[in-house]
């Protein structure tokens, strides 16, 4: 079959310590240059040790076990600790936000995953952790970024726009077509980074779920088309989540009847 | 006297615990100008907006033609109540484009009529051959009429001009001021403009409504209102 002849040269414990070496490095310029950054340096370095071993070692159990539900549950995970993050980085935090945002990063990854895996690839049994867990990550990665993107816009753009609104307003607009202005821009600046990346993939970059493939010895070919259908996947995702971010986030600066509220700017 | 457009019943409203209105009973006539004038932070453009419901007051009732104008659908209400705001919006694109938004926000789209464009654009002093201009390269003074223009495109029965002059020189504010004496002869549009340039206030005529921390403390025809001019 193809790709699977090349031998993988594993990485041992002692590896992992000895690269932390380039850290080291890199914290050694950081004093030499007064950045000051080596603490949080070194914290990064063995939170990223810690963290991925820790991955490592739930896939291998969820691979082994083979159950639905557990590739549901880490989905799941994954969607609670993205949406926890993109409401973090906000500067105006309400308690409905990171439900906001679960709901609309489910809806994006869930629509591309479910047609991708499903319908395209269609994956025997239809939970396959092995094609799951790392599709869904890369997308729901993505859509966190495109959704903090999102929000930040379109909190920006209601409160620049807010005479433009106005205008519309008194001409008997909706609260939904005053906004669309700033909700296009909005998800026009959750996809810009998406489809700046399409423009740029292989050229500048090789994508790094690619390279590891091609690194486990996978053909750069079947590395490739994946790495495309990757790149589709994540832009439907960041569409469908940005969509339906900005179209639920506009409205808490709304009334029911289509008052802009001025203590919400 | 005609038949009130819109009565104000004990209108008051707060902001942050401050009052801005207080017990504010006031009418507007059909056809009639009115003017809203007194020193910045009376809440003139507070009251002003509270008749098209971009604010609502904290206590009291506004009605429309007799009707609480709360049992009015919204967009319906500012439909038949236009404003013109004391910087002019302009939206993107030509002065076309400009004036087919009120068209393209109905549900139900209407067909854009070219005459009815033109007449509205004449009607607020501007030529038709403005239409294909770039609206971004109209001189302020321009685009206040153009927003004018646009507001009529729904045919109100009320204009709320919130300023309309203030960003305007002093004589495209007087040419302004032309247009919407015209506007009220013509269409016999009820007219309720706020400002505190007291030269406009008297140029345009008409009822005079004098406010002052949220009072209303003097309401009389212009000639009368400006004979003794002491007491702004």
């Amino acid at each position: 079959m193809e790709g699977l002849n090349f031998n993988i040269i594993d990485i041992s414990y002692l590896d992992l310590i000895i690269s932390l070496g380039l850290i080291i490095v890199v914290a050694g310029i950081s004093r030499w240059q007064g950045m000051y950054l080596e603490g949080d340096l070194i914290v990064g370095a063995v939170r990223t040790l810690i963290q991925l071993l820790a991955v490592g070692y739930i896939l291998k159990y969820i691979f082994a076990f083979d159950r639905w539900y557990l590739v549901i549950f880490i989905i799941l995970i994954m969607i609670i600790v993205a949406s926890l993050t993109v409401t973090q980085r906000q500067k105006k935090r309400t308690i409905e936000l990171p439900f906001i945002v679960g709901f609309a990063m489910t809806a994006g990854s869930g629509i591309t995953v479910f047609v991708v895996t499903q319908i395209l690839l269609q994956i025997k049994p239809w939970y396959d952790p092995h094609y799951l867990i790392p599709l869904a990550g890369m997308v729901i990665g993505n859509s966190m970024n495109g959704s903090t993107l999102a929000i930040d816009r379109i909190d920006s753009e209601i409160k620049s726009r807010k005479m433009e609104i106005e205008a519309y307003l008194a001409l008997g607009a909706t609260a939904r077509q005053a906004a669309g202005a700033s909700i296009r821009a909005a998800m026009k600046a959750a996809m810009i980074p998406t489809i700046n990346s399409m423009m740029v993939v292989g050229i500048v970059a090789l994508p790094g779920m690619m390279t590891g493939q091609i690194l486990s010895g996978t053909s750069p070919l079947i590395a490739v088309k994946y790495q495309i259908i990757i790149m589709y996947m994540i832009a439907l995702s960041v569409a469908i989540s940005s969509y339906v971010l900005t179209n639920i986030r506009f409205n808490r600066y709304f009334t029911s009847d289509h008052r802009l509220k001025e203590e919400s700017l | 006297m005609n038949k009130p457009k819109i009565e104000l019943h004990k209108i008051e409203k707060n902001k942050n615990g401050i009052a801005i209105l207080k017990d504010i009973n006031l009418k507007f006539f059909s056809g009639k100008k009115h003017i809203l004038i007194g020193p910045s932070g009376a809440g003139k453009t507070t009251l002003l907006r509270l008749l098209n419901r971009m604010e609502e007051p904290t206590f009291g009732v506004i009605l429309y033609d007799g009707e609480n104008i709360k049992d009015i659908p919204v967009l319906e209400l500012r439909r038949r109540v236009g404003m013109v705001f004391q910087i002019p919006i302009i939206f993107d694109g030509t002065v076309k484009d400009n004036l087919t938004v009120p068209y393209r926000l109905r549900v139900i789209s209407h067909p854009v009529k070219q005459d009815e464009l033109t007449k509205n654009l004449e009607l607020s002093g501007l030529q038709s051959d403005f239409l294909e201009r770039k609206a971004s390269e109209l001189s302020v003074g321009e685009k206040q009429r153009l927003t004018v223009a646009r507001a009529l495109i729904n045919k109100p029965d009320v204009l709320l001009l919130d300023e309309p002059t203030s960003a305007l020189d002093h004589a495209a504010g007087i040419k302004l001021l032309d247009s919407i004496k015209e506007l009220n002869e013509v269409l016999g549009l009820t007219i309720i403009m706020v400002t505190h340039q007291l030269e406009y206030a008297s140029l345009l005529g008409g009822r005079v409504i004098h406010l002052v921390n949220g009072t209303i403390v003097r309401e009389q025809e212009s000639e009368d209102f400006f004979l003794n001019s002491e007491i702004i």
